[in-house]
């Protein structure tokens, strides 16, 4: 029975004029957005790859000079693109894309894209995500609203039931209906994007297809989740229009409001402190030290002290090699606990907010999904993170090398020397390991049980909403 | 088999059906005639399960619908006022789906014959229902009830705005549903209809059953005269 009842809602689905268009204008949104997204992706990986070659070019053509001038000449180095960002590009455009490494300083990352834009990017991107976070749903609610509500007022829930069909018979066959019917508007786009995927070239291991399927498993479920919260409210609803109005004031407060209402409630609650604060207490604690009470002046003092003692000499000219060298290196090892301590911190509370607004999905699913699909994409948080901490990993091995070469190659007291091409190419150019899917579907991890959590809800709820299925007897 | 056993159904203060004792055996066809509001569709829709009586009991063919509605739909076929049908299908579609959903699967030849037997040719019964006349409505509602193999029918005002034509028609099929066994119990206005049709005719006022009639009884009687009498008195 419940089989008859899907059939005919999937055929009915498709004979009804106002999907077949909203299919329609999807298809060519989901296909616009993937072929714009996909050009993008190649030509912003084009651009970076080209910069990454000048910038190795410049570096090692910087010509002959003294090995921490270098390090002060520095390098960039560039955030690799996404394979999956082309679906969801998350937090990307908000983030920088180059990090400038120098002796001294870990920077953050800058060239942040949404700073190029137009004003017109405050209205948001075209992405397939973005079409199936807001649009999708809007698309089941127009297909669903009369689902129950229209048999009522037409007339034919009587007739059914009279038949001896029971309201959760019903209510669960045409649920399925209409989920074959988005499933077999998406399918086409789901192939195309395989598709698109399988002719990337990717890193294996980014895992690509686990990530994908992991994207696959919470669109699944968010659109399960509002499909069956649809019919819910369509089973309870007197009629029609009082369901279409139920479910387009859901799908502002859930799809318009939660997002901001989230953010604003999670900056208060966990704030993050002003550029300008967070620069003034990283200058303080280098120059203090992280307890305040140990200024890098005396740090230093101490530390040469205790190398003068080591050698048994008085002097720093007597080391059996450059001391500056040395000294170099133990100020970048004072200055990189410092940098762990604040970027660190900074760090954690973003990604506790990040967990904070994924939690919302509780209330808003939409919350739950943005957490997850970013997370899978690799375009979140966590991502960039990883991103910087390599950079820095990078930063920190390249002045390593850098002063190593002064304290063991340059004679104590010796200002004049030079290092050359031969020392630039030992420096390895910055090739960034992707974060491993495991990774990525521990940090969806949260979203998705979330999700699980709404699909198991909204069944519950549309079981006990069909069960209490009454027809009009006035 | 159709049965009221001191069927009553109280709204708020006021009886709609009050200890109605009714029965409809297989091949009979029994009018419940009464003004508005005197309890003919509320005891349909208490055979019929979507009212709960407060007292008394509906049965049909021996099973009580308080007890198991589902199993006591799964024996009947109801037809409304209107037949409420899908308007993307075409009659045929409609019939597919509904007899599906009684529990019945037929080819789409045998629906095809099943529409045909109710009145509807071919070429109508492959249109969408979005053009259909009330009477073609109805012709659907009748073969769905062939169709089903219902062995109780229930009509609520089925012939209500139908022309004569099609109100004959209509009744022609009804007789022919009473010959093969079917008990059927029809909530109507329709005087003429009752007294053509009906092998039984109660008048139902303020939810009492005031009078009963065989057809025999009814035999050179006026029955708007006895239907106003009772009316009035």
């Amino acid at each position: 029975m419940i089989a008859s009842i899907a059939r005919k809602e999937f055929v009915d689905a498709w004979r009804d004029g106002r999907f077949r268009l909203g299919a329609v204008l999807m298809a060519l949104l989901f296909a616009t957005a993937s072929l714009l997204a996909w050009g993008q992706t190649e030509r912003t990986r084009a651009e970076r790859a080209a910069a990454a070659a000048l910038e190795r070019e410049n570096w090692l053509e910087q010509g002959e000079k003294n090995s921490h001038s270098a390090g002060h000449y520095g390098v960039n180095v560039f955030k690799p693109v996404a394979p999956l960002s082309l679906f969801d590009r998350g937090i990307e455009p908000f983030v920088g894309t180059t990090l400038f490494l120098e002796a001294h300083r870990q920077n953050q990352a800058a060239f942040v894209p949404a700073q190029d834009a137009t004003a017109m990017r405050r209205f948001g991107e075209l992405t397939a995500a973005a079409g199936l976070q807001l649009l999708a749903p809007l698309l089941i609610v127009l297909l669903a609203f009369g689902a129950v509500a229209g048999e009522r007022e037409r007339g034919t829930l009587r007739q059914v039931l009279s038949l001896g069909v029971t309201g959760r018979s019903l209510a669960l066959g045409k649920t399925l209906g209409l989920g074959l019917a988005l499933a077999t508007l998406l399918a086409p786009l789901g192939i195309l994007g395989v598709f698109v995927l399988a002719n990337s070239e990717v890193e294996a291991s980014y895992g690509l297809w686990a990530r994908a399927g992991g994207l696959a498993l919470a669109y699944g479920l968010y659109l399960a989740a509002v499909l069956l919260g649809s019919v819910t409210v369509s089973a309870l609803a007197p009629n029609g229009r009082s369901a279409l109005a139920i479910l387009l004031s859901l799908w502002a407060a859930a799809c318009v409001i939660a997002p901001r209402l989230a953010n604003d409630v999670v900056h208060e609650k966990l704030p993050t402190p002003l550029l300008a604060e967070f620069e003034k207490e990283l200058s303080t604690d280098l120059q203090q030290g992280l307890d305040g009470h140990d200024p890098r002046t005396k740090q230093m003092e101490d530390f040469t002290q205790a190398t003068l003692t080591k050698h048994g000499v008085a002097r720093v000219e007597d080391l059996p090699f450059n001391f500056y060298g040395l000294a170099m290196l133990e100020s970048e090892r004072l200055a990189s606990e410092v940098f762990d301590h604040h970027f660190g911190k900074l760090w954690d509370r973003i990604e506790e907010q990040d967990r904070a607004v994924a939690l919302g999905g509780v209330a808003a699913p939409l919350l739950a999904l943005r957490s997850a699909s970013m997370a899978l994409a690799g375009t979140d948080f966590t991502h960039h993170r990883h991103f910087a901490v390599a950079a820095e990993a990078h930063r920190r091995e390249f002045v390593r090398v850098l002063n190593e070469d002064l304290m063991n190659n340059a004679r104590p007291g010796d200002h004049g020397y030079v290092a050359g091409r031969a020392l630039w190419e030992q420096l390895p150019e910055f090739k960034l390991a992707p974060l491993s899917a495991e990774r990525a579907l521990e940090r969806a991890k949260l979203g998705l049980a979330i999700l699980a959590a709404w699909v198991v809800a909204t069944l519950v709820a549309l079981v006990a909403a069909s069960g209490r299925l009454r027809v009009d007897v006035a | 088999m159709l049965e009221a056993l001191q069927l009553t159904k109280r709204f708020q203060e006021r009886l709609a059906v009050d200890g109605l004792q009714l029965r409809v055996a297989p091949g009979e066809i029994y009018a419940l005639l009464g003004p508005n509001g005197a309890g003919k569709t509320t005891t349909i829709n208490m055979f019929l399960g979507f009212l709960a009586p407060d007292g008394g009991e509906a049965k049909v063919c021996g099973v009580s619908v308080a007890a198991d509605p589902v199993g006591a739909r799964r024996k009947l076929a109801y037809i409304p006022e209107q037949v409420a049908l899908y308007p993307r299908f075409t009659g045929v579609e409609n019939l597919d789906y509904f007899s599906a959903l009684g529990g019945k699967s037929h080819t789409r030849a045998e629906l095809y014959e099943l529409l045909e037997g109710a009145g509807l040719p071919r070429a109508a019964a492959e249109r969408r229902v979005g053009t259909y006349s009330k009477g073609m409505r109805q012709k659907v509602g009748i073969a769905l009830a062939l169709a089903t193999g219902a062995k109780a029918l229930l009509l609520d005002e089925p012939t209500s705005g139908l022309d004569p034509a099609a109100s004959h028609e209509f009744s022609r099929l009804l007789r022919r549903l009473a010959k093969d066994g079917v008990a059927i119990l029809m909530a109507t206005h329709d005087l003429f209809r009752a007294r053509e049709d009906a092998s039984h005719v109660g008048i139902l006022l303020g939810g009492k059953l005031v009078a009963e009639f065989t057809k025999d009884q009814l035999e050179g009687e006026d029955l708007e005269a006895l239907y106003l009498e009772k009316l009035r008195a």
